[in-house]
């Protein structure tokens, strides 16, 4: 119980700040691979998806801690499917606007 | 593996992409736990921890109103105490049904004026009470653990006053003579002091209001030590503010009602919380005088909290705080020394229990009205039968009363990151859709049992609980049965 807490401290926070910035490397660098613009309006599409879809995995493990299975069951499911859904329709959103020919020109930086 | 071993060397950019989709994974494996601490989280159970006022959680600031968000529609009056405080009430007809004969007044005037609550009132005499200990005999040991700490939680607390204000409230030092009110800096300063000091003596909230007079008993209740209870009760011009402490119930006994919450705790503590502020306010010299629960009072607490700005009342009769929601079990001081007052707010619940109605479905015994609201004494409010309230806490098993719509109420929940942002959502969206949408997810998410498991098996029910006990008060996990 007490080494949870550590979930609970800003510490957790700034670790999860770190792996937040990875992953917007990670997702660039694979958007540049394949020549796909990143417009502002794409990150925001981004951005949204991935509060959701911690929004509905935080809520999973808030319902479970406090000892409410049938919350955490019933929104995970409901909340879960709006993720994959969105999901998938952001996914759409963030590929779109593909230059197959720009790829080759794009470098690393 | 190494990078000669596998014959692969990824290049940089294919290491940021793993490492990106290595940080998604692991980031979100992060608010999952994060989720589960926060669920379990001691510091969710609010007004448990500390004595520094860190369970004023909410900003009231930007929900202050002027006028309370109750409604005055007519000519008000003063509550009678002795036949509409359902407890005063239920003793007087005891004692009269056991000395036989007619009803004396004013119980006589009243039953002849409501005949329905004559019914109820004999119904409980003659058919849940018998029930409700044969049942108790054959299912009660179950509750053992949970009474024990019921009564426990209860034995500690400053007896309830018996003598009228012009004896109580002044204070006076060893030998009996009055003591001179200090010179105090200023009604600021004060309140800044007394709500520290509430704070101090293990007060989760506090706020303070002039006391509106239309609060106060008609007639007092029998064991306020006043000469002659049938004697209306003028309102001393030293009750000019009331201060409203109080403590919420212990969470997740709270959670198991009926039968395993009690009120015992919160009660004896904020016994304890307002004895001690009427003591501090009379070694300052000024008068004060305690309402305390579970039942001696002169006065009302919910609309006083109310002005006091520490909540708004919910379709359950219950006031709702944005901090602990209906779990506030609160006291009053009344005083004259000078303090600021607070603002009432205005957190959205008017609107949210128009829609939500959860306490009314839960309700066993069916207490809580379904339809708006209903003019009381010149207000209107949700009208609660406290007789019917009374006749299930009559026949409950466990710790005395039920405590259903305090447990069910979508505001009472703990202080985490969840369910304080619903909450925030809700007192600041003024267009009503996210009461809906909330609502809505409360009922699909949070089920309970039906309301007619909650009864006695001899009434048709099986003894249900809202939610499983905790494991502390399970007593067949401690306890042979045989």
């Amino acid at each position: 119980m007490r080494a949870m807490q550590i979930f609970n401290s800003g510490f957790f926070w700034f670790i999860e700040g770190i792996l937040c910035v990875v992953m917007i490397l990670g997702l660039r660098a694979f958007m540049r691979e394949r020549g796909i613009p990143m417009p502002a309006w794409k990150w925001v599409v981004f951005g949204v998806w991935v509060l959701f879809a911690g929004f509905t995995i935080a809520f999973v493990g808030t319902s479970l801690g406090e000892g409410e299975p049938t919350a955490a069951t019933r929104g995970g499911l409901l909340f879960g499917l709006i993720a994959v859904i969105g999901g998938a329709g952001a996914w759409r959103a963030l590929v779109s606007g593909r230059d197959p020919g720009e790829r080759a020109q794009v470098t690393d930086s | 593996m190494s990078d000669s071993d596998s014959g692969t060397n990824p290049n940089r950019r294919d290491f940021i992409k793993i490492a990106g989709v290595a940080s998604a994974a692991a980031g979100g494996a992060g608010l999952g736990m994060f989720g589960y601490a926060a669920g379990q989280d001691p510091a969710s159970y609010l007004g448990w921890q500390n004595q520094e006022g860190a369970s004023l959680i909410f900003e009231r600031k930007h929900y202050e109103v002027d006028v309370p968000t109750y409604e005055k529609i007519g000519p008000t009056s003063r509550p009678d105490a002795r036949v509409e405080n359902i407890f005063d009430r239920r003793g007087s007809f005891m004692r009269q049904l056991r000395s036989g004969g007619e009803f004396e007044e004013p119980l006589k005037s009243y039953y002849e004026k409501h005949p329905e609550d004559l019914e109820l009132d004999r119904l409980s005499a003659e058919e849940i009470i018998p029930k409700r200990m044969a049942d108790e005999a054959e299912y009660g040991d179950r509750f053992f653990l949970s009474q024990a700490w019921s009564d426990a939680m209860g034995a500690v607390g400053p007896d309830p006053i018996d003598s009228p204000p012009e004896e109580n409230d002044f204070p006076r030092d060893r030998r009996g003579t009055p003591i001179e009110p200090v010179k105090l800096k200023g009604p600021e300063m004060t309140a800044r002091l007394i709500k520290k000091l509430a704070m101090q003596f293990g007060s989760t909230l506090v706020g303070i209001t002039e006391l509106n007079p239309d609060w106060v008993y008609a007639y007092p209740l029998r064991r306020r030590g006043f000469e002659n209870p049938d004697e209306p009760l003028e309102v001393p011009e030293h009750w000019k503010y009331a201060i409203v402490v109080g403590t919420p119930m212990s969470w997740d006994p709270m959670y198991a009602n009926p039968n395993y919450g009690t009120s015992n705790d919160a009660y004896s503590r904020s016994r304890i919380i307002a004895t001690r502020l009427e003591a501090f306010i009379k070694a300052l010299g000024y008068p004060a005088r305690t309402h305390i629960p579970g039942n001696s009072y002169d006065l009302m607490v919910p609309p006083i909290a109310i002005d006091a700005g520490l909540g708004q009342q919910g379709r359950h009769g219950v006031l709702i705080t944005p901090e602990l929601g209906s779990n506030f079990r609160p006291a009053v001081v009344t005083t004259n020394i000078p303090m600021k007052t607070d603002r009432p707010i205005d957190i959205g619940v008017e609107d949210f229990c128009k829609h939500c109605k959860i306490c009314a479905e839960v309700c066993p015994s069916g207490s809580i009205t379904m339809e708006g609201k209903v003019e009381v004494r010149g207000y209107r409010r949700y009208a609660i039968d406290t007789a019917k309230c009374l006749n299930f806490w009559m026949s409950n098993l466990g710790n005395m009363g039920c405590r259903l719509c305090v447990s069910a109420c979508p505001y009472t929940r703990k202080a985490n990151w969840l369910h304080k942002s619903a909450v925030r959502i809700t007192a600041a969206d003024p267009t009503g859709l996210s009461d809906r949408a909330l609502t809505g997810l409360q009922k699909s998410f949070y089920p309970g049992p039906d309301p007619e498991d909650y009864y006695i098996p001899s009434l048709g029910g099986d003894n249900a609980s809202y939610r499983e006990p905790p494991w502390w008060l399970r007593t067949e996990d401690f306890i042979d049965l045989g």
